[in-house]
């Protein structure tokens, strides 16, 4: 059999690695390199999905390879319900992101090898099965990021990405200890997910101290109040591309290992924590709808309206810890794991936009704009569509998972649920807002020249887009895959 | 008698290459010295293979080939044979070149020794041994700085090795014994085995650059050759750690409660260390006190001896890790210059010595899957394991700190150069280049291999 996995996680690492040697490699022909091998990765991924998850309530696809056997550490990759569709949406984010950075003409060939290399260290979150792997991937993660941050940014560039990798550093290492704990805690010792899910190791205060680790660790990546503070000056310096990539994929490394290590084997201290992580969720989520709601700058509003909308799948997954009814739980957990999703192609389409709306404008003030809809229309058009799926518009993506979290929490904690709801609310009035400040009113005379999306924009945000109608419309294809692996859990 | 010389055979060789390369010295050959002691360490390297997995002493217990004494020969040997090279453009057409191979070639025995200590009297002449010739070369460039650190380096030096003779003379008044297997005797006499302890961690401590032992380091690494620096920060420090936990294999705990005390030190120092590589300017002087730091990870692995199988372990991947990052370093310092402004957009002018440079430092900070990263989840796995999570959380929250310390250097390196920053200093060519870039390569791929290729090591240790 191919080890289709590992060829698919890798094939970017090795084109990387091309990259950086030193042969005579043009501008022009480094990003046709990048194009490919990214398109190819989304077709390895497709290959993939079609394969499936596998038995249901387990892994599919199992690649292992011995690494330190004396220590129980191995390579170990395959997929389920949960890391399948951020596989794809992983893989479907990087071509987007390859496609709009075709505009990058200095140092291109350092730019795409290290996207490359960020794709590769993303997908091996996803599929790793070894704890210690994961770790090696979740951490090769950063070091990608903050080259693009700290090479490719805008103005405060250096500081944010020294922010950055500060930040979530402090933020992985309780991660390893986490780690650490549950192997010494394991009998026979082992980093084997498969194992480590199958029997939890840990109980009573050891469990709960490790979980108290793993939340540290987590809510600096999705990013939870009080630990996001990182996330606004990241998301403004960064390139374009990078911000696509940090918001659709990487905050996602947080609540997938929320879900994978806390809530998988440590279930018992999570139930007893849920009501703590919920609360915390909750409070997130309005923090991040009502800090949205106060920014001018519209990449920052993007980027508190993720504290909003992560908020969300952790309370997801902190009702499914919660409740002892498999139903419920299949429900919050389907919602939470539809809402990284959702939130990846959304959010991606909205960093897009506003990073070609600066590209033109040279500036990201709400109040420079007005009257898009008349300058650009096709730009605005789209704006307002991503803006309204932000918003949790029926028939678009954010719809049917949000539906499904709230439900599941309405379930557990209903007092909970009420409050976020008014979450929704205040997300909807900042996006109106947005919209009626960018793209209606009077045309300002500063932008009548302004080019509408050429053919180079519209290949990198239209695709993404019609994805956001297709889950919004037909979610029932990705629920599928997910809800086989759901409704195994609990009980 | 036989056996025990045939088991000695790595010793043994590495004499003669520094006798004959000494030898050479006086024929006024330095290139033949330089090689001869290479031939020497080689061949040493090649006996010490022989030795794995053996499990034993020879001369009545007193010199122990075991895990830690065989692994420091397999990590110190092609350590000092890259060291050599790396001395060689710096010292290169100084009268007594040749002094310098051989002097590195015998000095590697003292910490070969201390490694292998099965008796308190091989405690203190490896110490010895690693100070004496050690002392001439940091003076060996004869600028006012150099003989001022070696000055520093020699009376602190002589300090603390006096203090731990005269401590463990009341080890030996209470065993009656300088074998260190007769330690546990020790159990009803707890002064006496704290004042030996103190006395042992004293010279130990100086020799691995631990706070409170630690202030010759800065100065006397700044004011030595480059390469002999990055010899000062790795041979001793391992040949130092390993000794203490030959140590700690025999000490009870019910004597003196050492693996608390070690577990102190190994908070302040990378604690310290760390704070202190902050405010640095001078790279020589920031790595000195990151391999203080570093000292203090190191130190995990000697807190859980004995309680924690991983212990062992973690002591020899971190000590081969340790090894190729912390020389990788040096050799990039050695090349670029000393002060933090000579990287200023190295990132853009020097591709590969900059990103070779990335790599040696996210190591040291402990970035999977680099080799540093190997060797510090096995130290904090055995911590954790021996029950002091406390001192797992603290090393956890000095990595995060020694992040700051070396992005210091990664930051400017891939900002835009400034004008004034000099270009790498042309006199680095034919020869010279190549003596860099060898050792580079090796330092390069044993930091990026050996986090993937651990088990080669984990595989030997048990």
């Amino acid at each position: 059999m191919v080890p289709l996995i590992s060829i698919t996680i890798f094939l970017p690492l090795l084109a990387a690695a091309l990259l950086v040697l030193p042969l005579p490699i043009s501008t022009r022909t480094a990003h046709l390199i990048g194009l490919t091998v990214s398109g190819l990765t989304f077709l390895g991924t497709i290959a993939i999905w079609l394969q499936g998850s596998g038995p249901a309530g387990s892994f599919g696809q199992i690649e292992e390879v011995a690494w330190i056997p004396s220590l129980g550490v191995a390579y170990r990759v395959g997929v389920d319900g949960f890391s399948l569709p951020l596989v794809l949406l992983t893989t479907s984010l990087f071509v987007v992101s390859m496609i709009y950075s075709l505009r990058i003409t200095e140092r291109a060939r350092s730019y795409i090898a290290l996207f490359l290399f960020l794709e590769t260290s993303c997908l091996g979150v996803f599929v790793a099965l070894d704890l210690v792997l994961f770790y090696v991937f979740f951490e090769l993660t950063l070091v990608g990021m903050y080259f693009i941050i700290a090479g490719w940014g805008y103005e405060k560039r250096q500081q944010a990405a020294l922010t950055f990798f500060i930040y979530t550093l402090l933020g992985s290492l309780p991660l390893l200890l986490a780690i650490l704990a549950l192997y010494l805690g394991s009998n026979p010792r082992t980093f084997d997910v498969r194992a480590l899910i199958a029997a939890p190791p840990l109980t009573g205060l050891a469990a709960t101290l490790t979980l108290i680790a793993l939340l540290v660790a987590f809510a600096v990546k999705t990013p939870l109040f009080p630990f996001h503070t990182w996330l606004p000056a990241a998301h403004v310096e960064a390139p374009t591309a990078g911000s696509v990539i940090l918001a659709g994929v990487m905050l996602k490394l947080g609540t997938y290992g929320l879900l994978r290590i806390g809530l998988q084997m440590l279930p018992e201290a999570f139930r007893e924590l849920a009501p703590f992580i919920a609360g915390l969720a909750v409070f997130s989520a309005l923090y991040g709808a009502l800090a949205a709601l106060g920014q001018t700058d519209l990449k920052r509003m993007i980027a508190y309206t993720s504290v909003n909308h992560m908020g969300y799948v952790v309370l997801g997954i902190a009702a499914a810890a919660a409740t002892t009814n498999r139903a419920t739980l299949a429900l919050a957990l389907d919602g939470a794991t539809l809402q990284m999703v959702s939130h990846g192609i959304v959010t991606g389409s909205l960093f897009l936009l506003v990073g070609m709306l600066q590209d033109r404008a040279h500036t990201r003030q709400i109040n420079d704009f007005g009257g898009l809809l008349k300058t650009t229309p096709m730009l605005g058009w789209f704006f307002i569509l991503a803006a309204f799926a932000s918003l949790g518009l029926p028939a678009l993506a954010h719809f049917p998972a949000e539906f499904q979290i709230f439900l599941g929490a309405f379930g557990v904690w209903p007092i909970a649920a009420a409050l976020t709801v008014l979450g929704i609310v205040i997300t909807a009035g900042l996006y109106l807002r947005a919209i009626q400040a960018v793209c209606l009113g009077e045309a300002n005379q500063r932008w009548a020249s302004l080019p509408d999306l050429n053919s180079r924009e519209l290949f990198a945000v239209v695709p993404l887009l019609l994805l956001v109608v297709l889950v919004g419309i037909l979610p029932g294809w990705l629920l599928d895959v997910i809800h086989r692996t759901t409704e195994r859990l609990g009980g | 008698m036989g056996r025990d010389l045939a088991l000695l055979l790595p010793e043994i060789s590495l004499l003669i290459g520094a006798v004959l390369a000494l030898c050479a010295e006086m024929l006024h050959r330095p290139r033949w010295a330089m090689l001869l002691s290479l031939i020497g360490l080689v061949v040493a390297f090649g006996w010490s293979l022989t030795l794995l997995g053996q499990q034993t002493s020879v001369f009545m217990g007193t010199y122990r080939i075991d895990t830690l004494g065989v692994w420091a020969k397999l990590i110190l040997l092609p350590l000092v044979a890259l060291v050599i090279i790396l001395v060689m453009p710096e010292v290169q057409g100084s009268d007594r070149e040749g002094t310098v191979y051989s002097l590195l070639a015998f000095t590697t025995l003292g910490p070969v020794v201390l490694a292998s200590a099965g008796d308190v009297m091989f405690l203190v002449l490896g110490v010895l041994l690693s100070s004496l010739g050690t002392f001439a070369l940091v003076a060996y460039p004869r600028t006012d700085r150099a003989t001022e650190a070696g000055m520093k380096y020699f009376v602190y030096g002589s300090v603390t090795e006096a203090v731990m003779i005269f401590g463990l003379t009341f080890w030996f008044g209470a065993t009656g014994s300088t074998l260190l297997s007769d330690l546990p005797k020790l159990q009803n006499a707890p002064l006496l085995a704290a004042a030996g302890f103190i006395a042992v961690l004293i010279g130990l401590g100086y020799k691995a650059a631990i706070v409170p032992f630690h202030f010759w380091s800065p100065d006397a690494y700044d004011g030595a050759p480059v390469a002999i620096a990055a010899f000062l920060s790795i041979a001793p420090k391992i040949g130092a750690i390993f000794a203490l936990a030959q140590v700690g294999r025999d000490l009870s705990v019910e004597a003196i409660n050492w693996p608390l005390i070690l577990a102190v030190l190994a908070a302040v120092s990378m604690t310290y260390g760390n704070l202190a590589a902050l405010a640095q300017t001078n790279l020589i002087r920031l790595l000195a006190y990151s391999s203080i730091a570093q000292a203090g990870y190191f130190l995990l692995g000697n807190v859980a001896m004995g309680k924690s199988g991983l212990a062992m372990q973690a002591l020899v991947v971190f000590a081969a890790a340790y090894a190729a990052m912390n020389l990788g370093a040096f050799a990039v310092v050695a090349r670029v210059g000393r002060e933090l402004e000579a990287f200023n957009g190295l990132g853009r002018t020097a591709p590969w010595t900059g990103g070779a440079m990335v790599i040696f430092l996210l190591s040291l900070v402990g970035v999977p899957p680099l080799a540093g990263f190997a060797g510090k989840i096995l130290l904090f796995g055995a911590a954790l394991d021996a029950g002091y999570t406390w001192l797992a959380v603290t090393a956890i929250l000095n990595s995060v700190l020694s992040l700051a310390v070396y992005l210091r250097i990664i930051v400017p390196m891939y900002q835009s150069p400034q004008p004034q920053s000099q270009p790498i200093p042309a006199r680095s060519q034919g020869l010279k280049l190549v003596a860099y870039m060898m050792v580079w390569t090796v330092a390069f791929f044993v930091t990026v291999g050996l986090g993937l290729f651990v088990q080669m090591i984990v595989g030997q240790v048990k």
